[in-house]
Order: C-alpha cells, then sequence, then structure tokens
C-alpha cells in the first residue's frame, strides 16, 4: 500500500484518495462523465489546440518551434477562502513593488536611507540609467505583473518570483479556460468559477486609459514569430484589440512613436511591450538589439508615448530583492508583508554570504541578476570539492549570487489516460494596475512538472493547466465578445495594417499560387512522362520550360531523356533545398503565413500547417504515386483561394492578398501563352492540351470546341475571355481593380496595368490572322501571331517592376533593418 | 587659458540612408575650474527635430532626427572651454588604498553613492583577476590611493605601446592587456578594469588633449583627435583625472567633453539609421588656444 507523501502537500487529496471536500462538485461530474468520454473529450480537444496553432517554442528542442502547447484537463482548484488570501498578498506586493520602482528610478531616497542595498542596483545590469528620471505612466512603473507562487507542506503559500517587466502566461491562462471549460462544461457550471472575461475588458481600459489623448492607438511589441510565446502574443493582440507589431513595424521620429502601415505612418500612443527591458531601444540601451525601435527611450522621456510596464521595471525581478521587502513593506505601506517569499540569501550582505557558505547543501544557488545566465546549482548534490569551488565562486563576487531554500512544491493531480497522478506545481498569478486599484486575475497558470521532478518550467517542457477559482458569491459572466450592458458602436473600418503584415500577406497569396501553379504543372508532366511517345514528351519538355527554371536538373550537354525528366519533376516536386521547388513554395507560404497568423482565420491558419506538409514524398512511394500526392495538395490549395474569396473582409489585408495571387497568376499566365505564340508546328500541338490543362481550363474548352485544338480559340479561352477566371485578361482587369482600391496608391502604376488591360482587350482574335498547322500561312511568325506576342511581350516585362513598385509603396519601410552605428 | 574646439565627423554610406536617429556627446561639460562659453552643433542635412537633455550621469547630450535621404551626414561641434589658471591640486595625502575600497559599500553619501557605482562591472570592462594581478604591484599594502595610482598609470605609459592599428573600438580591455597594444581608450578600459578590480571606483572620461606641433612645424589644423582618460574617486579629494596614454595628470592641456562606466557610454556620435548599409567614418578635432 502507499504511504500518503506528508513531505508535499496534495492539493487534490491530503491522504493521495480523499479528495478535499471543495473538489466534490468537479469530481462528481468528472464522475458522471467517466474515463472514456472525458478521452473522447479531450481527444477532439487537443485535435483543436493543434489546429488552432495554440503553440509554445521551446528554443533547444529540434522540432521546437510551434510545438503544440501540452495542457491538462483537470483544473487546479482554489476555495474562495484560499483565494481571498492570495489575492490580498498579491495586491499588496504589486502596490509595494510599484512603489519601489517608483524610488528605483526616481527619487531613490531607499537607497539613500539603507533600506536596500546600492549594489543591488549598480550591480544589476537591469538597472537601466537612461530612464532614470522619467515621468512614470500614470500609476507607475508597473502595469501588470505576474507572481509566481507555491505552496509548502504547511498549505501555506509562498512567493517564488516576481516578473515585473512583460510577464507571459495571461494569454496561456485564457486559452486554457477556454479549451477546459468547454471540455467540461458540467463541472465548470456545477463549481460556480470566477470568469476572467472581466479582468480582461479591465485590461484593455486601464491600457488606453494610459494614453494622454483622445483616441489612443495602443500596439502590442513582440519579439516575433521566432519567440517562445509569439502565439500568446498574437492571442492576446486579437482579443485587447490591438495591432500586433514587431520593433520593425515601429518607428521613432522626432520623439514620437509611428506604426509604419500600408497607409503611411500612424502615431502610437501605448506600447504593451513583451519585448526584455534592454532590448527595446538599440539607441540608449542594448546597441546589438534588433527587436526594439531606435530612439523609443527618448520619445518616453519626451513623453509621447506610455510603454507599460514602464522600461526598466526589469531591476526588480532579481530574487535578491527579496529580503528586503518584509521591511519595505512596513516602511512604504506601513504593514506586514503578507504573502511571504520563498527564503532568500542575497551574498551581497556579510551576515548572509557566511550563512549560505556555511548551509550550501540546503540551498539552490542562482545568479542574482539572471541577465548574466547561469543554471542554478543545487547545493544539495554537489561534492566537498564542487562546493569548495562554488564557495570561491561566491567569494569572489557575492553581490552576484543569491540562495533560496528548496521548496517542496505542492502537487495537483494530473491526467493520464484515465488516472490521476499527482505533479509538482507552481501557480502564476496576474495583478493589474487600474484607475479602481489594483485587480488581480481571479484564476492564472498552473505549470506542472512533467515527472516526478520539482523542476517546473514551460521552457523544460512541462504541463500547463487551469486555476479555478471557485466562488461563494454570483459569478459575472461578461463575456469580450458580447458586451452586454454598452450599447454597440458600429464599425466598418478595420484596423491598422502595418507594412510588414501586408507584405506577408501579400507573399503569402503568391507562394499559394506559385505552388498551384507548380503543382498543376507538375501533375500535367507526370501523368504523362511515362507514356509519352517521342512527339509527345518534346511536348512536355516544352511545357517544362515555361519554368525557366534556373536550379533544373536536366542534362545541358546531352538531349534530355524521359528518365531525366523523372528525375527533374520529381526534384521540383519535393527538393526543399531547391527554391523553386513546390515543396519549398509550400514551406515559404508556411513561413509567411505564420507571421501573420493573428490576421487569418483559423481554418486558414489550419490549412497553412497543413499545407507545407501536403507535397511531402516518402521513400517507399512509386513516381506513379506522386499525382495522388499532388491530388491531396491540390485540394488543400484550392480549399485556401475558396477561403480567400469566402472567409475574409475585403480589408487592405485582403487586398494585399488577392494582389500578390492575381500577380502570380498573370505570371505564369503569361509564360504559357507566349509558347502558343512564339510559334508552334504541327508537331507541338499536344501543347495546346497540356497548357488548357494545367490552367485548368480543359473543360470550359471542350465544352465550347469539343475536341478540336486551335491556337487561336485557345487563345480566347486563357488569353482574351474575362469571364475564365483563370484567364490573363480576367487577372489584369483583377490587378488593376485591386490596385486602384488600395490607399494612397500610385496613379503612375495604376495608368500601366490600366494601359496593360486595354492593350489585351484590343487583341481582336477573330480579325488577327493565326497560322494553322500545314495552313496557308507558313509557319513562324504571322502578323496576327507576332502582335499577340508583341503584347504579352509588353506585360511579361511590366509584372516583374510593377511589383516591385508595390513592394517599394508598401513594405519597403518595413525591410530597412536598423543599423547602429558609432557605438 | 581659453580654447576653440571644432570636432567634425562626417559618416559616408554606401547607399543613401532614408531615416537616422542619433546621439551626439558633444557639448563639453562645465566643472569646478573648467566652463563651456559656448556651443553649437551643425548638421548637414539638416535635422528635422533636436533635443538636448542631461544624461543620468549629468552630460549634456543632444538628440537628433534626420529625415531626408541621404549618403552622407557631417555632425561638427564648435566649442569654446575656458579652463582656470589654479586647478585642482593632486593631493598631498590620500587613504590607503585598502581603506577606500572598504568603506565604500558603506558610504551612504551623495558622493559615496555617486562613486560606487564605478567599482562594478559595465557592458564594456568585466574586472577580474588578470587585471588585479597586473594592478597588484602599483597597490602594495597600506600604500596611499593617490601613489599606487600615478604608479599604475606610469605602469601603463610604459608597458603599453601607442598602435592605432592594433585595435578597434569594440576591443576588450582583456584583449589590450594580453597584446600589449592600442590607443588612448583602451588604455583608459585597461586602468578602469585594473581599479575596479580592486573594488575602486573608476570612471571613463572622454574629451581632447591639446597637442603641440613638431618644433618649427606649424601646426595641423584637425590633426587633433578625440581624447581618453580616467577618474578615480579618492574619499576626501573627489574625483582625480590621470591620463596612462601620456602618463600625466590632467592639467589644462585636457578638455572634459563627459564621463561614464566605459565609451559605450559616452561615445561622441551614435546612431541608428535605415539604409546605408556599409559605411565609412571619418573624424578631425582641432583645437585651439584662443
Amino acid at each position: 500500500m502507499l504511504l500518503p507523501d506528508r513531505s508535499t502537500y496534495n492539493e487534490f487529496a491530503p491522504d493521495g484518495f480523499t479528495a478535499r471536500p471543495y473538489w466534490s462538485a468537479v469530481i462528481e461530474s468528472l464522475q458522471n462523465i467517466g474515463p472514456d468520454e472525458l478521452a473522447r473529450r479531450w481527444e477532439r480537444a487537443e485535435r483543436r489546440i493543434r489546429e488552432n496553432g495554440v503553440t509554445y517554442n521551446v528554443y533547444t528542442d529540434p522540432q521546437g518551434v510551434n510545438r503544440p502547447l501540452a495542457i491538462d484537463p483537470i483544473p487546479l482548484l482554489i476555495p474562495p477562502d484560499e483565494w481571498r488570501v492570495i489575492e490580498a498578498g498579491i495586491t499588496q506586493r504589486a502596490h509595494l513593488l510599484n512603489l519601489l520602482l517608483g524610488d528605483i528610478y526616481g527619487a531613490r531616497q531607499l537607497v539613500q536611507n539603507g533600506d536596500i542595498p546600492a549594489a543591488l542596483l549598480f550591480a544589476n545590469p537591469a538597472f537601466l540609467r537612461p530612464l532614470t528620471g522619467v515621468a512614470p505612466p500614470q500609476r507607475g512603473h508597473l502595469h501588470l505583473i505576474g507572481v509566481d507562487l507555491a505552496r509548502s507542506p504547511d498549505g501555506r503559500w509562498w512567493v517564488l518570483a516576481d516578473r515585473t517587466q512583460s510577464p507571459s502566461g495571461t494569454g496561456y491562462a485564457l486559452q486554457n479556460r477556454t479549451i477546459v471549460a468547454d471540455v467540461l462544461p458540467e463541472a465548470f457550471g456545477a463549481a460556480n468559477v470566477r470568469r476572467l472575461a472581466s479582468f480582461f475588458r479591465a485590461w484593455r481600459e486601464a491600457l488606453l486609459g494610459l494614453a494622454h489623448c483622445d483616441h489612443p492607438r495602443a500596439v502590442l511589441l513582440t519579439p516575433g514569430p521566432y519567440n517562445e510565446t509569439y502565439f500568446e502574443h498574437s492571442y492576446l493582440a486579437r482579443y485587447l484589440g490591438l495591432t500586433l507589431a514587431e520593433g520593425s513595424d515601429l518607428t521613432v521620429r522626432d520623439r514620437r512613436a509611428y506604426l509604419k502601415t500600408v497607409e503611411g505612418l500612424q502615431p502610437v500612443h501605448v506600447i504593451l511591450r513583451r519585448v526584455d527591458d534592454s532590448f527595446c531601444d538599440p539607441m540608449e540601451l542594448r546597441h546589438d538589439s534588433f527587436l526594439g525601435v531606435a530612439g523609443l527611450v527618448d520619445a518616453v522621456h519626451a513623453g509621447t508615448v506610455v510603454v507599460v510596464n514602464a522600461l526598466g521595471s526589469g531591476v526588480i525581478e532579481t530574487a535578491a530583492i527579496m529580503p528586503f521587502l518584509p521591511g519595505l513593506a512596513e516602511k512604504l505601506l506601513g504593514e506586514a508583508l503578507k504573502l511571504p517569499s520563498v527564503a532568500t540569501w542575497w551574498c551581497g550582505q556579510d551576515y548572509a554570504l557566511d550563512w549560505v557558505l556555511n548551509h550550501l547543501d540546503r540551498v539552490v544557488v542562482k545568479p542574482a541578476f539572471p541577465l548574466r545566465g547561469m543554471e542554478p546549482v543545487f547545493g544539495a548534490g554537489l561534492s566537498q570539492v564542487e562546493k569548495r569551488r562554488v564557495g570561491e565562486q561566491i567569494r569572489s563576487r557575492p553581490y552576484e549570487y543569491v540562495a533560496q531554500e528548496q521548496v517542496n512544491l505542492s502537487t495537483a493531480p494530473v491526467w493520464d489516460q484515465g488516472r490521476l497522478y499527482p505533479r509538482s506545481m507552481v501557480l502564476r498569478t496576474y495583478v493589474l494596475n487600474t484607475s479602481a486599484g489594483w485587480i488581480a486575475m481571479p484564476g492564472g497558470l498552473v505549470r506542472v512538472s512533467e515527472a516526478d521532478g520539482q523542476v517546473v518550467s514551460m521552457q523544460r517542457g512541462g504541463r500547463s493547466k487551469d486555476a479555478w477559482v471557485l466562488w461563494d458569491g454570483p459569478v459575472d459572466t461578461f463575456s469580450m465578445l458580447r458586451p452586454r450592458n454598452q450599447p454597440v458602436q458600429l464599425e466598418r473600418t478595420t484596423a491598422d495594417l502595418p507594412s510588414r503584415a501586408a507584405d506577408n500577406l501579400f507573399w503569402l497569396g503568391r507562394y499559394a499560387e506559385r505552388s498551384e501553379s507548380i503543382a498543376r504543372l507538375l501533375r500535367c508532366l507526370m501523368t504523362r512522362v511515362r507514356r509519352a511517345n517521342h512527339t509527345e514528351l518534346a511536348c512536355l519538355f516544352r511545357l517544362h520550360g515555361c519554368l525557366g527554371s534556373p536550379h533544373s536538373t536536366l542534362p545541358k550537354d546531352r538531349p534530355a531523356s524521359a528518365r531525366d525528366l523523372e528525375d527533374e519533376l520529381v526534384s521540383l516536386m519535393s527538393d526543399v533545398e531547391r527554391p523553386d521547388s513546390l515543396a519549398s513554395n509550400l514551406a515559404e507560404a508556411h513561413r509567411v503565413g505564420g507571421n501573420v497568423r493573428e490576421r487569418l482565420s483559423s481554418d486558414m491558419s489550419r490549412l497553412v500547417v497543413d499545407l507545407a506538409e501536403s507535397a511531402r514524398t516518402e521513400d517507399y512511394m512509386l513516381f506513379v504515386e506522386y499525382s495522388a500526392v499532388l491530388n491531396g495538395c491540390l485540394e488543400l490549395l484550392s480549399a485556401f483561394s475558396g477561403m480567400e474569396r469566402e472567409n475574409i473582409t475585403r480589408g487592405s489585408g485582403w487586398l494585399f492578398l488577392s494582389l500578390g495571387r492575381r500577380l502570380e497568376r498573370a505570371m505564369y499566365s503569361v509564360r504559357h501563352l507566349r509558347e502558343l505564340t512564339s510559334g508552334l508546328d504541327e508537331q507541338s500541338w499536344p501543347v495546346l492540351e497540356y497548357i488548357l490543362e494545367v490552367a485548368d481550363s480543359s473543360m470550359t474548352y471542350r465544352s465550347r470546341y469539343f475536341t478540336t485544338l486551335q491556337p487561336i480559340a485557345v487563345l480566347d479561352v486563357l488569353m482574351a475571355d474575362e469571364n475564365n477566371p483563370r484567364s490573363l485578361n480576367f487577372q489584369m482587369a483583377h490587378l488593376a481593380d485591386l490596385h486602384r482600391r488600395l490607399p494612397r496608391h500610385d496613379p503612375a502604376d495604376q495608368q500601366a496595368i490600366q494601359h496593360a488591360v486595354t492593350l489585351l482587350r484590343g487583341l481582336d482574335l477573330e480579325k488577327l490572322e493565326f497560322p494553322l498547322p500545314g495552313g496557308g500561312l507558313p509557319a513562324g511568325y504571322s502578323d496576327g501571331q507576332s502582335q499577340i506576342d508583341r503584347a504579352l511581350g509588353s506585360i511579361q516585362e511590366l509584372l516583374p517592376s510593377w511589383a516591385d513598385n508595390i513592394s517599394l509603396m508598401y513594405f519597403d519601410h518595413a525591410h530597412t533593418y536598423p543599423i547602429s552605428i558609432g557605438g | 587659458m581659453t580654447y576653440r574646439i571644432v570636432h567634425k565627423t562626417t559618416y559616408k554610406y554606401r547607399v543613401p540612408v532614408s531615416v537616422g536617429n542619433h546621439i551626439a556627446y558633444l557639448t563639453p561639460r562645465t566643472l569646478a575650474h573648467h566652463t563651456c562659453t559656448s556651443h553649437e552643433l551643425l548638421v548637414t542635412p539638416s535635422p528635422s527635430g533636436v533635443s538636448e537633455r542631461l544624461d543620468y550621469f549629468g552630460n549634456p547630450v543632444t538628440f537628433f532626427t534626420i529625415r531626408e535621404p541621404h549618403d552622407e551626414l557631417r555632425v561638427e561641434a564648435r566649442s569654446r572651454v575656458v579652463i582656470d589658471d589654479c586647478p585642482a591640486i593632486w593631493p598631498e595625502h590620500s587613504q590607503p588604498w585598502e581603506e577606500v575600497a572598504r568603506s565604500l559599500p558603506a558610504d551612504r553619501s551623495p558622493e559615496g553613492l555617486e562613486a560606487y557605482q564605478f567599482v562594478f562591472e559595465s557592458p564594456r570592462v568585466k574586472p577580474g583577476a588578470e587585471f588585479r594581478k597586473y594592478a597588484l604591484p602599483s597597490f602594495s599594502p597600506a600604500r596611499p590611493l593617490t601613489e599606487a595610482l600615478l604608479d599604475l598609470t606610469g605602469r601603463i605609459y610604459k608597458d603599453f605601446r601607442f598602435d592605432s592599428k592594433a585595435t578597434n573600438v569594440r576591443t576588450p580591455p582583456e584583449e589590450v592587456l594580453r597584446h600589449g597594444r592600442g590607443v588612448c581608450q583602451d588604455f583608459a578600459h585597461l586602468q578602469v578594469a585594473c581599479l575596479r578590480s580592486l573594488g575602486l571606483p573608476a570612471r571613463y572620461v572622454s574629451g581632447y588633449l591639446r597637442t603641440y606641433p613638431p618644433p618649427g612645424r606649424a601646426r595641423l589644423v584637425g590633426a587633433d583627435a578625440s581624447h581618453a582618460w580616467v577618474s578615480v574617486y579618492c574619499p576626501g579629494a573627489g574625483w582625480l583625472d590621470v591620463d596612462p596614454t601620456n602618463n600625466l595628470v590632467p592639467f589644462q592641456g585636457h578638455v572634459t567633453l563627459s564621463w561614464g562606466r566605459d565609451y559605450g557610454d559616452v561615445s561622441p556620435v551614435r546612431g541608428v539609421i535605415q539604409g546605408g548599409r556599409e559605411h565609412r567614418v571619418e573624424v578631425g578635432v582641432d583645437m585651439e588656444p584662443d
């Protein structure tokens, strides 16, 4: 029989079996659901998590980028009275830390009076001197803080760490709530759980309230898609109604911050940052940062923009501050500190240093200033020699180290294949600074260890859980999506479109269309190459030649064989090293799509993810199976273009996406059409059929002309017919229309594209003479043929430079990365 | 003594720069015996906005944004500085150096706190055992701080060779110590590292030095350069400057621009540009007695 483990606190059942009373409602409903049904529900939820792209990127994991977030379905329950204790403790702490920061960057009385040692600032790389003396945001440096809590065996809550610069996890907490409440609606209803939505409403209001003007523009500053919590940044930006911006989307000119949008520079008044302090401004902070905005510190000095949490807030993220908090609470608040910090010794104090050196086996030694980077050392596991070495290291620069008591973390139940297992846990709570005072998020983000270990970290691959605060009063069921009491202001205008986002959407359209063109070409060639006779093979080579690929694997020193073409097609389909391959284009579509995932519907995001894998071939596959793979890929591509038409509002984001698609389709179309106008002899007749198929217009053609293939008729279908969404005229007319609707479009570019449309429309195919095979006119160039070819030639020349002009006009300022000089 | 100083910095870019944000530390500080009586900053192309403030260390800083495309940036600072004829005197007595290092952490006087921060590591100067080892022969037990300081200054002057090709602005002091060569910035960083490794407060000073032409030759305009030296806090006496590049105590020939923990805090002109890619920089300083 298992003996209950008395050295840790079990959140669920003190003896490991009998649940604490406040778990009864949830347990009962779990029993009613039953393990099989729960497993089924959870499977659905996990699929949704993957599809929604809820990820936590782990740097050390080779497949780390975009790893789905591991969530546990069983929430941590916190009874009302316990929550009141936690709430009082964390709001007091937030208030205290806010006052402390105000003094550190202001009068610095506390240092002068000896309440905190000067070395805590001077040795601390997170103390940002350029931010001293700046007026802090209204209500102080801290806007939102995260407090990590752990529970000791006696049931008391302790603070493990304070996250004071840009705490992560609120978005994950919200996402967990959405998922878990959905999986366990019965339990959620029965347990009278406090809701999260009103916290987020207060957050949005508090943020906008920080601005000094009436219609503020607020952005969420993210380090970008490679950051481990990027999912959360895009999720929060959407939920709070902020524009998601990377450093390169912003610029400071003459002490004011602006967002670079397709409509030009737009002033920014509030920045909710998820970029670390010292990376926010390469000019006055870290000169090597690519994540920040040059001049932001000066704009903050000028008071034109509010950054929260205020730059420099990271200075008190050090555990070294913890031993001083009880004294500071007495001094600044006249109260005792309500929630104790885990026992901490900062070695910069003589008595603390002595104690730590004498009790190494009872503590974990950590760098006092995390920016210095050092793994924690667990004293208990050290040999005598190692202890001496660590002791010397500490003694050489004592103020660089803190030692903390090792906490026996409490355990929460984790569900695994129908059973509950106790796992060590840490609860991250959040406190928001609002005009109505400090507000705690009712709940938080629970992180649990993957196995029995004590180290709990998302970076190390643990799981997260929802936290339910059980309430004894009525709960506010406000939802961010359905405000009840306020009249809704109808809005048709869409939010800002940053130039970088427009750029990514433009290229998403281009890569998707490019992939489709290549896939159709490949399918046409692959199904024929093995059974082609000599003449047909020559035509297949001609069709392949339309690509004009500089990466072709076909031999140049001898005539290429059918076998060579087969190899080339396989390479064109799946060689990821080859920039023009289908696989590469799909990967690029996935990459640029990931950069703007907050702007795509979840269905579209999911398709982009699926597309990336859709052209994958396996070693065991036979050549004849490849066309089936291509069919699958084309189906997804069609679904994607369908959504592009049906599932996106016609804002400027859509304009750029469609522009990219039309542009790319026009480019491929011109190349194919010129194959017809550059001279077709009788032997090349099959090319007509192939080109119709590649343009997905065989059916249209057949329904009009049955099986008689004539170049002039093919040209009519693929070039002139504006009702055929695959025809060149259709693309050109749409390009002109889309471009006209772009904000501040360049009239010269509009004129150029209009001119091309007119040119094409002016070609009267009925009147133009066009050669027939073996017909009256000699093969080669007739007047009509060369006239069309010239028109197509001019369009072929126009399109790339026209596309460049779009880039220059709308995206260019997003491309130039800042360079630091003179530092 | 009055000096007119013209300090020209020119950046030439390979491709045009569309926007540039810049910081200049080109205004001389005003000190007890050292007054900046006039200063102007000429920037071409002309900036769309200019602002000034004092930085954390009390240095005057100028910020400017240039919004017109340009492939050359010229920044010209013209300053006039008056140095009193009776500047600070090198103290005859001072505390033993260990005493200074020991007492400072507990000294909460404004001067003491101001000085204490210069004991710690900074981005470009990381104190360490090798600097301590190099410095110790000058810092024998109980030796007065001033005496030890002059000794160290003299040793750096003797042991290191001035070589403008050996290092660049990013060369760490560890490398300078190993290779024994460098320029004024390197020697200043090295001495700061040595002093901090002993727990002594030392700051980096950026400024100008009066130079003399070879006998019989005319003074070459623009041949001077910006200079760097070291300042050390000596309780009771205040901050004492030493110049390891020339083995002297600055006296009337040195004009102070700004000071900080290291070069990174006070580099004379820096900025962040959009575009530009590769660039060349030319600097010319002309310091002339008025």
